[in-house]
């Protein structure tokens, strides 16, 4: 177990060093860049306001919630003290609600949302190219560039489309929210009935960009792993071919895993720009109009949990992958 | 060096992806030479379908041709929806006339239907039901009323000298023609107009364009710098490796999504050109270069010919260049494929968020489907405002990524 | 009983690539092994010798394909038998294999115990975990490995240790015949010869009844083997005992071979692939004539319009050549057949066989070239 231990102590400091420059970075980019606009936005957002008072009170929120009359070190410290605070301050464009209580009503649905997706269209997506590699002929050959053309359509374009054709065309599903408008969310049946008409096209989309993605490479790998030399010595020595299919699916699902951490940063990406296409009331329409009501408090809190997810998400498939991979131990033991 | 080129393009994979770039690239140059005015024209109104516009005085002034072609059944068929067949099809039903009706299909035989509301239609007849929906059927019958008129239509233009203060220029008749070549103004909308008003088909071919340029140059900067981060990291070894595939496999894991928001946030909107906007994609895309190239330079620092490059006193630069680059040319030229087409792609995710380029005389795909979904296009069912935008992104990325493939069964052949 | 524990009959097997092209890697292979008897079998990379190996198995995946010929176990023929009964019955049983790289023949995420459970179960051998454990401690024992290697990973093995696994779970269930295919190639001197000791031991303990060794590093061979075959191009060119097959090879491409090879000392050893100037035929479309002519330094006219059959000589050696033995056994490598004029007089003793047009593929027709 030694090994395991060191390799999950190195791969929690590593996250954790990674946390920080996320941190650094979620802080300093915006306020580095020629004009600052954390020190001018609050500026433009409360010119447009006619309500003077409010327009004050906005003003001395933002300032002591980024300690703008400090230096750009101390801002730092009050950014940090305020996140430990759990302070990311509080929204322009839903003033005066905090920042941390829209992510509160926003995360769910995106976790929600994006986690079942991401996991069916990875399982789905590795099952058919598993397949595609080990049957060859025919189902290869039309699957092939199937996977790559649906792969090759962002998950906000499938979203479009199927919005465009399930919703519209066809009528069969609702194309805008989480849930029907004149519900209040709870625990009742019309309700969940409601969010699971509303959550099926917004998954589809990322469901089946995921698939092509992960096809392609599942496919790849496995047609290395078929050629590998111990399906050949497994062959001669008798072994079934249905236990060798085995073999190689989870040695070609091994590196499968880790890309699926390395790419999960642009999965969510083009996940949450789908989320606003439906208007899902997750955090990318939440972003969305964010930007659009220049909410820098939002935009930076958002973000944040952004990273925070994605890099939380690749730990977990990290200590994970330390389990079922032998090679990760053997590696720490020399 | 040839030879490889040769076999790359008896790949399927490659040379149907390069020829499907290969005619983008040439719609996005050849296209243009046809068109009228700038891509960004407003000409049209919102969202206008696709077709064959010609102005309407045009057809007035142009000469007539009688002919002898039933039109009133086809005026008739097309003066009316499905819905507004099957609305007449009701009255028939509620008003309990002697009319035979039941045969007729409201989805085709619109023509019958039509004709035999207006010989039966009577206002007085009181339907069950709330004024309102009596009323529809009033409504109905006004709308259709003037269609089985022979008479045709008189075109006059005011003239204070005339007793009605009118005369008469011509006179159109049901079994009147024009040629549309008659018609001195027209214009071809392949793709309709979009929010603006503007002409889909053009647009899109500026914006194929401009969107490939986001993808050369943010692919240039990302493949540029992962190359000389890659190099370095697996060519000096020791410290300087560690350093830089510790901040190479930082940035891959920081969603370079949220970088990008960030970074094109901090831009002020007003010099947020293409060219910014792919300069910021493409110093957030490296990481992905610099992995690969890394893990190709380590395999290659031992290979015999480096040994003796490095034997005979050639310096760290000289070596790289000439005995490494070569070797890793290949993954680079795939790299740099991808890292094209996944700025595209990030171009429209920005443009989606609103923080795309800002610009009011370029137009990319991304910012052509943001305008599309900011004005409600698919519920207008104007689809050629979107489906043909999507299209041309997942067309380039498909493109891209079946040479990838190419690329790859040609470089790392297996037998199988 | 059968008289040979093994018998091979013109066993004809080809590669079909993924452009359809087929690759004819063993094209007429015959040789009869009694029980006890081992034979090594030589050749440069690319003859076809590791596809020998796997065509003995009779057990036949793409892109490896059955042509032709026959493969006889101790009286049982296994060409042509269903491969699931096949794989049940003769894989492992009758027939075993040891993989070039025994490095990576090994299921990466498997752990040993785990592995040699399966291939029981294959074979309809279902044990309690106690039964299994001892079972194969015993086998590793035999090969001299720690009875902890059962709970490892391959990952966690060092070269040998994997190549001494390999070796114990392929003659896990007591095959008649072993073939190794270059079971020694990556490891050091000393190494390989006490895998080799390893590999005779099984024969002397009774759990295997005879072997194949393919190598391309004959001195270790042939004072270990009993019979030693010279493969060229998919075919043999010359096989007999191990001590006359090296020393007085008949063949010249066995002449040119051997010829560098027996004085490992002179530190020339690995010049023999060098020694004989030019490259195999492509075996895509290996010539219908003799396959060596093009390389040959010995070749007649009539070598380049003949089918070369496989030929005896008064000792019962296989060769495949045209010229007569007499002038065969007197030839060096080193020798030149002294001019041209000369080289029409060498009379060539067999008679003049006509182009067949069958090369066990339909493809008829000339030399379409190499």
């Amino acid at each position: 177990m030694k090994g395991y231990t060191r390799y999950f102590r190195n791969r929690i400091l590593w996250y954790l060093l990674t946390f920080v420059v996320a941190l650094v970075l979620n802080f300093v980019l915006p306020r580095l860049m020629p004009g600052n606009p954390v020190a001018s936005i609050a500026a433009g957002v409360t010119e447009s306001l006619t309500d003077q008072k409010a327009a004050a009170e906005m003003l001395e929120e933002y300032t002591r919630a980024f300690g703008l009359d400090k230096s750009l070190p101390e801002q730092f410290l009050v950014f940090i003290g305020n996140l430990f605070k759990g302070d990311l301050g509080v929204s322009f464009r839903r003033y005066p609600t905090p920042v941390v209580q829209i992510l509160k009503e926003s995360v769910p649905w995106t976790i929600a949302l994006q986690l079942p997706a991401i996991l069916t269209g990875w399982m789905l997506g590795n099952l058919l190219g598993a397949i595609a590699a080990y049957r060859r002929g025919v189902f290869d050959r039309a699957i092939f560039p199937a996977f790559l053309f649906v792969g090759a359509f962002p998950s906000f374009g499938l979203a479009i489309i199927l919005l465009f054709v399930f919703g519209i065309m066809l009528r069969v599903l609702p194309t805008s929210g989480g849930y029907g408008f004149d519900l209040i969310p709870g625990f009742n049946l019309q309700f969940i009935a409601s969010a699971v008409r509303h959550y099926q096209l917004p998954f589809w989309s990322i469901v089946l960009n995921t698939i092509g993605g992960q096809a392609i490479g599942m496919r790849s790998m496995s047609i290395y792993e078929l050629n590998a030399d111990y399906v050949k010595y497994s062959r001669f020595l008798g072994i079934r071919d249905r236990r060798i299919v085995g073999y190689v699916f989870r040695n070609a699902m091994l590196p499968q895993v880790t890309g699926l951490a390395l790419s999960l940063g642009t999965m969510v990406g083009g996940a949450l720009v789908a989320e606003t296409i439906f208007s899902y009331p997750g955090i990318g329409s939440t972003i969305l109009s964010s930007i659009k009501a220049q909410d820098y408090p939002m935009i930076s809190g958002a973000t944040l949990f952004i990273t925070v997810g994605v890099l939380l998400a690749n730990l977990v498939i990290e200590i994970l992958y330390g389990f079922i991979d032998p090679r990760i131990k053997a590696n720490q033991q020399e | 060096m040839k030879h490889r080129l040769r076999t790359t393009f008896q790949n399927t994979n490659f040379l149907v992806g390069f020829s499907i770039l290969i005619i983008l690239l040439l719609l996005t140059f050849v296209a243009p030479l046809f068109m009228q005015g700038s891509p960004l024209d407003m000409v049209g109104t919102l969202f206008n379908k696709p077709g064959n516009y010609v102005n309407r005085m045009g057809v007035i002034d142009a000469p007539k041709y009688p002919m002898s072609i039933e039109v009133d059944s086809i005026r008739l068929g097309a003066a009316v929806s499905n819905e507004e067949a099957a609305q007449m099809l009701e009255w028939f039903e509620k008003s309990e006339l002697d009319i035979e009706w039941k045969m007729l299909n409201p989805a085709k035989d619109h023509a019958e239907i039509v004709e035999l509301f207006l010989a039966n239609y009577d206002d007085s007849i009181r339907l069950p039901g709330t004024s309102a929906y009596r009323k529809g059927f009033t409504r109905l019958y006004l709308k259709v009323q003037n269609l089985l008129s022979a008479d045709g239509y008189v075109v006059q233009v005011e003239d204070s000298s005339s007793d009605s203060g009118y005369r008469e220029v011509t006179k159109i008749q049901s079994r009147d023609f024009t040629n549309v070549k008659d018609v001195p103004a027209r214009r071809f909308f392949l793709l309709g107009t979009d929010n603006f008003g503007r002409d889909v088909f053009h647009e899109l071919v500026s914006a194929i364009g401009n969107s490939l340029m986001v993808g050369l140059i943010a692919g240039s900067i990302a493949t540029t710098i992962g190359l000389l981060i890659g190099l370095t990291s697996g060519y000096v070894g020791g410290w300087v490796d560690n350093l830089l595939t510790f901040v190479t496999n930082m940035f891959t894991v920081i969603p370079s999504f949220v970088i990008l928001i960030l970074l094109s946030y901090s831009i002020s909107s007003s010099s947020r050109s293409i060219v910014v906007v792919a300069f910021v994609i493409g110093l957030t895309a490296w990481p992905w270069t610099a992995r690969s190239v890394r893990s190709q330079t380590l395999t290659l620092k031992n290979r015999d010919h480096v040994n003796i490059s490095r034997l005979s006193g050639f310096g760290t630069v000289r070596i790289i260049v000439t005995d490494i680059l070569p070797y890793v040319l290949s993954y680079v030229v795939m790299a740099y494929i991808l890292q094209i087409s996944s700025a595209i792609l990030a171009e429209a995710q920005l443009s989606m968020l609103g923080l795309g380029p800002s610009t009011t005389t370029h137009a990319t795909l991304g910012l052509m489907l943001s305008w599309s979904m900011q004005f409600q296009a698919p519920l207008s069912g104007a689809w050629w405002a979107f489906i043909p935008v999507v299209l041309s992104i997942a067309l380039i990325s498909f493109s891209m990524n079946l040479m990838n493939t190419g690329l790859d069964q040609v470089f790392n052949p297996t037998l199988r | 009983m059968a008289d040979y524990i093994l018998e091979v009959n013109d066993l004809k097997t080809r590669y079909v690539t993924r452009f359809r092209e087929n690759v004819y890697a063993v094209d007429g292979v015959s040789f009869k092994l009694k029980e006890g008897e081992t034979l090594g079998i030589a050749g440069e990379s690319g003859c076809g010798k590791s596809t020998l190996a796997m065509s003995l198995m009779g057990y036949y995946f793409p892109p490896l394909h059955y042509t032709s010929g026959s493969i006889i176990i101790d009286g049982r023929e296994i060409t042509g038998e269903d491969p699931e009964v096949l794989r049940r019955t003769a894989l492992g049983t009758e027939i075993a294999y040891i993989p070039q790289a025994a490095m990576n023949a090994l299921n990466p995420t498997r752990k040993i115990i785990k592995y040699i459970n399966d291939v029981l179960v294959a074979h309809n051998i279902r044990l309690n975990k106690k039964e299994l454990r001892e079972m194969a401690e015993e086998r590793l024992r035999l090969v001299n490995l720690p009875v902890e290697v059962l709970d490892r990973y391959p990952v966690e093995l060092s070269g040998g240790m994997k190549q001494r696994t390999v070796i114990a779970i392929s003659s896990l269930l007591s095959p008649k015949i072993l073939i190794a295919d270059e079971p020694s190639s990556a490891l050091d001197v000393s190494s390989q010869k006490l895998v080799i000791k390893m590999l005779l031991d099984l024969i002397d303990k009774g759990l295997v009844k005879s072997m194949i060794f393919i190598t391309h590093e004959l001195p270790l061979l042939y004072n270990v083997t009993k019979k030693i075959a010279v493969m060229y191009a998919g075919q043999f060119v010359e096989l007999g005992p191990a001590h006359e097959s090296v020393f007085e090879p008949l063949h010249p491409y066995a002449k040119g071979l051997m010829g560098s090879i027996i004085v490992p000392s002179e530190g020339i050893r690995d010049e023999h692939l060098v020694a004989i100037p030019g490259t195999p035929p492509n075996l895509k479309a290996p010539p219908q004539h003799c396959r060596f002519a093009a390389r040959c330094k010995f070749r007649q006219p009539l070598c380049d319009s003949v089918v070369v059959p496989e030929r005896f000589a008064s000792d019962g050696r296989l060769f495949r050549c045209l010229l007569p033995e007499a002038v065969l056994r007197e030839l060096k490598y080193e020798d030149q057949i002294k001019s041209k004029q000369e080289d029409a007089e060498v009379e060539l003793d067999v008679n003049i066989i006509p182009f067949a047009g069958d090369n066990g593929d339909g493809d008829s027709g000339k030399e379409s070239g190499g």
